[in-house]
This record gives C-alpha cells, sequence and structure tokens, in this order.
C-alpha cells in the first residue's frame, strides 16, 4: 500500500456460511478519489463496503483503511440505502450526535445541514421531512467529522427520479468541496459516471472486478445537464453499461 | 460550501400522527355513542335493580348514589365508612399503587435492559420472570404476610412483584429486537458500546417499555384488592372487603365503580404521557 492510498483491498474474500459472496478482489484506492462499485444486485457490492467500514472481516485476504485494519465508527463516514436517522431525536439532534460522538462541538449543525441543502430544518422532527430531505440529513451526519472516508451504499436507491438527480449533484458538489475519498455502491450506470472519478464493475457473485475505469470528464467546468449531454459521457454509460449486462449474464437487456 | 438548491417541502400532513385527527363530526359522533352506551346501561341496571327487587343481590343506581353521598360525607358523627372518607380510601389505594409499581416498574426495566443484553442472563431469567408472572397475587401473598406481618410492607411487596414482569419481559424483548440498522448507524458516528445502549437500544425500546408500564400499571391495579383484603381499611379495597362482609351490596358497587374510574383516568395519564414521551411512535 503506497503511502498516497486511502483503501487497500488485498486478496479480499467473504463467504456467508457455504456461499462466497466477493472475492478473489484486488483493488487499491488512491486519496481523494471518488470511486464507483457498479454490479447487478446480489453481486456483494455492498458485502464490499461492508468490509471497509469494518463492520465485516473478510474470509479471506486483508482490508486496510488508512493503513489500519478498518473500525466501524474510525476514519470513515457512512451513509445507507435507507437513511437510518434517530427518530427520536430531531433533524438537528441527529447530526449533532455525530459531531458529540467525536468529542467536536455542535455549533456546526446548521451549516452542516446548510452545506447539503437543508434551511430551517434543524427543529423539525424527521417524519416531518420528505424521504429526500432524510437522506440529506444522512449525508450531513456522515460529513459532518471530517473522516478521511466517506462511504456510501446505494443512498438514492429509494428515491424519486427528480430528487435522486438533485441529491447527485449535490452530493458531487460535496464531495468536491471536502476533496475526501469516496467508495460509493450502486446499480445505476448512469449514477456512477456522473459521479464516479472511477468506476470499477463487479461480476456476479461473488463478485470480482471485471473492469476498472478513470473517468475523465470536466465535472468543474460545466453545468450537469451538459455534462450528460457530453458524447464522452454517452460512451462511457454505453462502455460500462455493457461490462455491466455481460458480468450479469444479462446481455440484451437494459441496467 | 453551501449550495443553494431549493429542497421539496414535506407534505403538509406529514406531522400528523396516523388517524390521530379524526374530522370533528367523527369525533361528536364518538362521543355521542359512548353517551348513549352509558344512558343504556343506566337503563338496565335500574330495570334489573326493579325487576328483582333484591338490594343485596342487585342494589340500584340510587342506592349507590346515596351510598356516595354517605361515604364522602361526615354524617351523624360518623365520617364516611369505617372512619375515613371514599376519597381517603381512594388516595391510600392509589398511593399503594403508585408506589409499587413503581418499585416494580424500576426493577422490571433494569432486569429487562441486563436480559436483553447479556444473553446467558437472559436464559437463566427469563423461566423465572414467567414464573412469577404466571402466580396469582394472592398465592404469595400469604409468604409476604408470613414474612412482613399486615402493615404497609406485604402491601407493597406484592403489588411490587405483580408490576415488575410485564415491564421485564416488554423491556427485555424490545432491547434484544433492537433494530440493527439503527444500531449500525450509531457505531458507524463511532458509538461505544454504552452510548449505543443509551442513545439508540433504550429509546427504540420506550414504546414497549411503555406499553409494559401500562399492562404493570394495569395489574397494580387489579391486584390492590387482593393486597387490602388483611388490614386493609383505610383502602378501597379494604372498604370492599368490609362491604362485603356486611353484604354491603350498594358500598361494593361504589368501590368497583371508584376502582374503575380512577384506572381509566391513570390509564388516560399514561397514555397522554406516552404521547409526549414517544411522539415518533407509529410515525418512524
Amino acid at each position: 500500500m503506497s503511502s498516497a492510498d486511502a483503501i487497500e483491498l488485498d486478496g479480499v474474500e467473504h463467504s456467508y456460511g457455504d456461499v462466497t459472496a466477493v472475492g478473489p478482489v484486488d483493488l487499491t484506492v488512491p486519496e481523494g478519489e471518488f470511486l464507483v462499485l457498479v454490479g447487478a444486485s446480489g453481486c456483494g457490492k455492498s458485502t464490499l463496503l461492508r468490509l471497509i467500514a469494518g463492520f465485516e472481516q473478510p474470509t479471506r485476504g486483508t482490508v486496510l483503511a488508512d493503513d489500519k485494519p478498518p473500525v466501524p465508527g474510525r476514519g470513515a463516514g457512512i451513509v445507507f440505502q435507507q437513511p437510518r436517522l434517530f427518530p427520536w431525536k430531531t433533524v438537528g439532534g441527529n447530526v449533532a450526535l455525530a459531531l458529540k460522538y467525536a468529542g467536536q462541538s455542535t455549533d456546526r449543525v446548521e451549516s452542516l445541514l446548510e452545506r447539503v441543502g437543508l434551511h430551517d430544518v434543524a427543529h423539525r422532527r424527521i417524519w416531518q421531512i420528505s424521504g429526500g430531505q432524510q437522506q440529506r440529513v444522512a449525508i450531513a451526519r456522515a460529513i459532518a467529522v471530517e473522516n478521511p472516508l466517506l462511504l456510501l451504499d446505494e443512498p438514492f436507491a429509494a428515491l424519486d427520479a427528480l430528487t435522486r438527480e438533485r441529491l447527485q449533484e449535490d452530493l458531487r458538489q460535496v464531495s468536491a468541496a471536502t476533496g475526501r475519498t469516496s467508495v460509493f455502491v450502486t446499480h445505476s450506470v448512469d449514477e456512477a459516471v456522473f459521479l464516479g472519478s472511477r468506476v470499477v464493475v463487479l461480476s456476479a457473485r461473488p463478485g470480482r472486478v471485471v473492469l476498472d475505469l478513470p473517468i475523465d470528464l470536466p465535472r468543474s467546468e460545466i453545468a450537469p445537464d451538459e455534462l450528460r449531454g457530453l458524447p464522452a459521457y454517452a460512451a462511457l454509460r454505453s462502455e460500462i453499461g455493457h461490462a455491466v449486462r455481460a458480468a450479469a449474464n444479462l446481455e440484451g437487456s437494459s441496467v | 460550501m453551501t449550495t443553494t438548491l431549493t429542497t421539496a417541502p414535506a407534505p403538509a400532513e406529514a406531522g400528523q400522527r396516523p388517524g390521530a385527527l379524526a374530522p370533528r363530526g367523527d369525533r361528536r359522533r364518538r362521543v355521542l355513542l359512548r353517551l348513549l352506551s352509558l344512558a343504556v346501561l343506566y337503563v338496565l341496571w335500574e330495570i334489573t335493580a326493579r325487576v328483582t327487587e333484591n338490594p343485596t343481590f342487585i342494589p340500584s343506581p340510587a342506592a349507590v348514589w346515596h351510598q356516595l353521598i354517605v361515604t364522602s360525607t361526615v354524617h351523624d358523627g360518623v365520617r364516611g365508612y369505617s372512619g375515613h372518607l371514599l376519597i381517603e380510601h381512594l388516595g391510600v389505594s392509589l398511593r399503594r399503587i403508585l408506589i409499587g409499581s413503581a418499585i416494580g416498574v424500576g426493577v422490571g426495566l433494569v432486569a429487562g435492559v441486563v436480559m436483553g443484553t447479556v444473553s446467558w442472563i437472559r436464559v437463566v431469567a427469563e423461566p423465572v420472570v414467567t414464573f412469577v408472572r404466571a402466580l396469582p397475587p394472592l398465592a404469595y401473598f400469604s409468604l409476604f404476610i408470613i414474612w412482613f406481618g399486615i402493615d404497609e410492607t406485604p402491601k407493597l411487596w406484592l403489588l411490587s412483584i405483580a408490576a415488575m414482569p410485564p415491564v421485564a419481559v416488554a423491556t427485555a424483548s424490545a432491547v434484544f429486537s433492537a433494530p440493527t440498522g439503527l444500531v449500525e448507524a450509531a457505531r458507524a458516528l463511532g458509538a461505544g458500546r454504552w452510548e449505543v445502549t443509551r442513545d439508540v437500544v433504550l429509546p427504540s425500546a420506550l414504546p414497549e417499555i411503555f406499553t409494559g408500564i401500562r399492562l404493570a400499571v394495569g395489574i397494580a391495579y387489579s391486584s390492590v384488592v387482593a393486597a387490602e383484603t388483611i388490614n386493609g381499611v383505610p383502602g378501597i379495597g379494604g372498604m370492599v372487603r368490609d362491604a362485603q362482609r356486611y353484604s354491603q351490596t350498594d358500598v361494593v358497587v361504589l368501590g368497583l365503580f371508584a376502582i374503575g374510574l380512577s384506572g381509566l383516568l391513570i390509564d388516560a395519564l399514561l397514555r397522554t404521557a406516552e404521547n409526549r414521551l414517544i411522539p415518533w411512535r407509529g410515525r418512524a
């Protein structure tokens, strides 16, 4: 692992009983990279993310984050598919909890919520805001502490298309502003191309790397709609989509 | 960096508990229906009392009302019933229920949390709690009389022991099945074992714990008559027990009404507290 690598997976395999979910996988993620893991449902991409988060231990191989075996709550902010907010806390209380556990002042709650596009909601209960707003709160909570890693497990999968696009754009801005290493899991090829500085496609179970592609698009220079309209964007989308379908033995269908 | 994106507002009704706001017409109809059912019960009671013509078997509503006046006042130098006003009998019983329930709920909570988090303690303690729960309060009251005499102590022991199992069982079950998603979310934020218990496990268990508390208070309520069968005056159970000895059915019925109505009031208070303390119940 070079000093500039934030994550290193070396021969990683993970099994649930007799079923091998992932591996073997060799992967290094340099600092500051926005890596997107793509694959069909059940290919083990969420398992891979849980291994990087430290929620699971590999059956074989080693996982290192910041040169150490990962431990949940140390060094990585995590956003799950469901917001997983605490309903007994207010919106602000949910974000404040992350700061409290890190021994930091909770004065930044409002500014963190504003960073994800939420204004004047800190005092509200979580059932008083929409699903999209709840996922924004989850992102604010995950980036509250300046961890070197941000891990996101299909965070927009349960949202409608319009909210998903808005959140993708916001996440892109937040990620660029914080510059932290991110690993984003999705089954959406469009989401992968739009967000990633690098896309890794996993095969069907047990998930293995079948495509590792750098994404070089002028993100900071043009608007999201223009970005999506670039021929290079369409070409990357096509290449990755083809790889995902081939990996999942779904050639001929759309992913 | 601050984004300027305006997020879609949450639905206007998002802040309302499902079913919490019945239309005003529905509420009025419900109140009318309840009043009507009370009126029908009253008429049936009156008719039955007149037909049977046996006040020792079925006292009339008027006789019970008369006893309410008699037991609530000082008349001919006699104070209420057995030297105490009805409100004093009720007050002493409520005090016993409050203390007994508080001890039972406290012990049940601690036992439930420990049972829910430490598996070997759950294996050992679960059959014991179930055993105690299955015993009728009168069965162990005799033991407490032998151990502690006939003063307040055995009564409070009885009510505490009766109130403990529902809270212990509800708490243990809720703590054991704390939502793993939220526990993981807290761990991802850096929460330690104690912080996870304090900030996630206990709050998520609160709805079930409250159900256990309501059950516990209900059981303590129904056990108070048993607790006051021996040296129970002043006390509403003692009053009923004495009235039964002298076949004063109207006083017995009055005592039952006092217990039932105050029970309804306490349950309504608990439900109000529950809505205030657990506003997310049924909404998240």
